[in-house]
């Protein structure tokens, strides 16, 4: 949570400028501005248990979540296994609050590293796109690179990449940040098309600075609200392909506590009546991608003021 | 003039895309780890005999060379061999694309019957309680894995209702397949007017296509709602409203001017479809190429794998051209 209150907050100053927030109590305007949106702060509050359980789930449930049991074999939800048992025994709701551990992990640095990527080479193609020599082939070739890793179906993808490597948790972040690269390059590029005309830009020209200090001192911190805004519904997306391609058993392997596993492990049992074995880790699994959609569409408002009032 | 111009530069720039989606299969290919001669030799093979393996396999080469009789087989249509099921990716693919097409086709065409009409109504009345649920129903089911909407409608509507059959394949064991002619059961059963084959594969499609339709369908009605919104409080329906025009004729203005971005997002449900079937049809056990892919990188097939994975950016430009020359039919001015 501390990073979606740090993001509009006056010290990055780049924001500032392209979103005129005022500089004295910035945190003071985004706490009001969340309390008068009800889906805001329950996504907030939705990302902030998602941390925390990343954070210590898995040291806080009632039971082991990875070894079975003694003789609890699919048992109903009761007061002994709130969401019941699994067929080898294990509890599933310790499994449930100890997933964010490695969903998250996973989701939060794959974007991370294709935020960083697709910024910095949206930077580079939106500002040296139309110019002339090295730099005008560079964009060139950067946006058909990205056109191109976008022409496959992004879940064929995500399974080729983790197939052609293995399944694993670090083959699982390579194909997620892979994947969202030219996502991040697009938003990034648009915004860069729009600051690179404006005046400072030129005024910053005349000052006598190079064109790649203009593109990542000047042009870049500027072009970050859209791209920002963009993290958390990313981060969002990102478990719900980790948590399909671990059910289909291409991600993180069992028994780590995973939801998409945790559904795979319960599918045969859905139709046969144990119900509880595959719905709970489903309800967590949106309840979370839910709360990240939610704080991205709060951010984008917040870091938009034409739709602030 | 200019439409032919442009068809036919769509039409060149096609095998430009499909060279360079195919160099980073190649590479992809190469990512695998370990000895790629192992899975045809096994563990215990002497040196001459990986050494062999090497040469048939063309590994030997340097890897331009390497590239470029890729490159030759793939145009000739030869994939190489499934290590799983023994056959040429190629057949097994035929095989099985009429499968995934039968239940992709369905699933966009529900999604656009009941997503655009949606998206319209709720554009026009912008409160009632049907607007609310729709917005609460699109945020929701935006979040939702399909795979696992999936298993709850099978708990529903199989374990608990009995009403639709089981996760079990495309048609009912006890009922023969209808004679192929395009290889999509319910079609062919209408073609030859197998009534039983019919119903049989329409009940098994209700559930995996219910799955997508729910999960998918809020991308089309949230586009339609808003390209609808925006047309008509454009310049050309206020004049239409302010000379009296009748309301259903304004809103049939608007809608038509509308279907370029509704068109542009069928195109992308379409795309989006070919990878959400992949954990439907594994849930459902349908048989299709999705399956396949699953199938082929769980066994670590890596030939089948490749295939598939060519094929599906192949479909994805095709859908993308038809949807552009689409435009040109909804749209004249677009010359």
């Amino acid at each position: 949570m501390s990073e979606a209150v740090q993001v509009p907050s006056p010290a990055s100053g780049g924001i500032a400028a392209a979103a005129p927030i005022p500089r004295a109590g910035g945190l003071h305007t985004f706490a009001r501005f969340v309390g008068q949106r009800p889906a805001f702060l329950t996504g907030l509050a939705i990302v902030g248990i998602t941390v925390f359980l990343a954070a210590v789930g898995p040291y806080i449930g009632p039971y082991p979540t990875e070894t079975a049991l003694p003789g609890d074999t699919l048992q109903p939800p009761s007061w002994r296994h709130p969401f019941g048992t699994d067929v080898s025994n294990m509890d599933i709701f310790s499994r449930v609050i100890a997933a964010p551990r490695i969903d998250l992990t996973i989701a939060l640095v794959s974007t991370f590293i294709a935020f960083v990527f697709g910024v910095l080479l949206g930077v580079i193609s939106g500002f040296f796109g139309g110019e002339r020599g090295l730099a005008r082939y560079a964009s060139e070739g950067i946006m058909r690179a990205a056109d191109i890793v976008q022409a496959f179906p992004v879940f064929i993808f995500a399974l080729a990449l983790v197939g052609f490597r293995g399944p694993g948790a670090i083959n699982v972040i390579a194909a997620l940040a892979f994947l969202n690269i030219p996502f991040f390059l697009r938003i990034t590029r648009g915004a860069v098309l729009q600051v690179r005309e404006r005046p400072f830009i030129e005024a910053a020209r005349c000052a006598g600075n190079s064109e790649w200090r203009i593109a990542f001192f000047h042009v870049l911190p500027n072009a970050l609200t859209p791209p920002v805004a963009n993290i958390s519904p990313t981060i969002g997306f990102s478990i719900l392909l980790t948590s399909g391609l671990s059910f289909v058993g291409a991600g993180v392997p069992v028994p780590t506590p995973e939801w998409g596993s945790m559904i795979a492990i319960g599918a045969p049992n859905m139709m046969t009546g144990q119900w509880w074995t595959a719905l709970f880790p489903g309800i967590a699994l949106g309840i979370s991608i839910l709360g990240y959609a939610l704080v991205g569409d709060g951010l984008k408002e917040f870091l938009d003021p034409t739709k602030r009032v | 003039m200019r439409f032919a111009r442009y068809i036919a530069r769509r039409l060149l720039l096609l095998p430009v895309q499909l060279l360079l989606v195919s160099l980073i299969v190649f590479f992809l290919v190469r990512q695998m780890p370990g000895e790629p001669t192992f899975l045809y030799t096994g563990p215990f093979a002497t040196k001459e005999r990986v050494e062999e393996v090497r040469r048939q396999l063309g590994l030997d080469q340097p890897i331009h060379v390497q590239y470029v009789r890729y490159i030759e087989r793939v145009i000739r249509g030869d994939f190489g061999m499934s290590l799983r099921t023994s056959q040429p990716v190629m057949t097994d693919v035929r095989q099985r694309l009429p499968a995934t097409m039968e239940l992709i086709g369905y699933a966009v065409v529900f999604s656009v019957l009941i997503g655009v009409p949606l998206g319209v109504y709720t554009a026009i009345r912008k409160r009632g309680i049907i607007n609310r649920a729709v917005f609460l129903y699109g945020m929701m089911a935006g979040a939702l894995p399909d795979f696992w909407f999936a298993l709850i409608a099978i708990f529903v509507f199989f374990f608990h209702l009995g009403l639709l059959p089981g996760p079990i394949g495309r048609i009912d064991l006890m009922v023969s397949t209808p004679e192929t002619i395009t290889g999509m059961y319910t079609v062919d059963a209408l073609l030859t007017a197998n009534w039983a084959a019919f119903f049989s594969s329409a009940s098994h499609l209700f559930l995996p296509v219910l799955t997508l339709v729910f999960i998918y369908m809020p991308l089309v009605l949230k586009n339609a709602r808003s390209a609808m919104e925006d047309m008509l409080g454009s310049e050309f329906v206020v004049y239409a409203r302010a000379a009296g025009l009748p309301r259903l004729m304004q809103w049939r203005y608007a809608l038509r001017n509308a279907m370029p971005p509704i068109i542009t997002v069928t195109g992308i449900l379409a795309w989006f479809l070919l990878g959400g079937a992949v954990l439907v049809e594994t849930v459902f056990a349908w048989g299709g190429l999705g399956q396949y892919a699953v199938q082929s990188v769980v066994n670590s097939d890596y030939a089948a794998l490749q295939g598939v994975v060519l094929l599906s950016a192949v479909f994805t430009m095709l859908v993308f051209l038809v949807v552009d020359l689409a435009y040109f039919v909804v749209d004249p001015r677009i010359k």
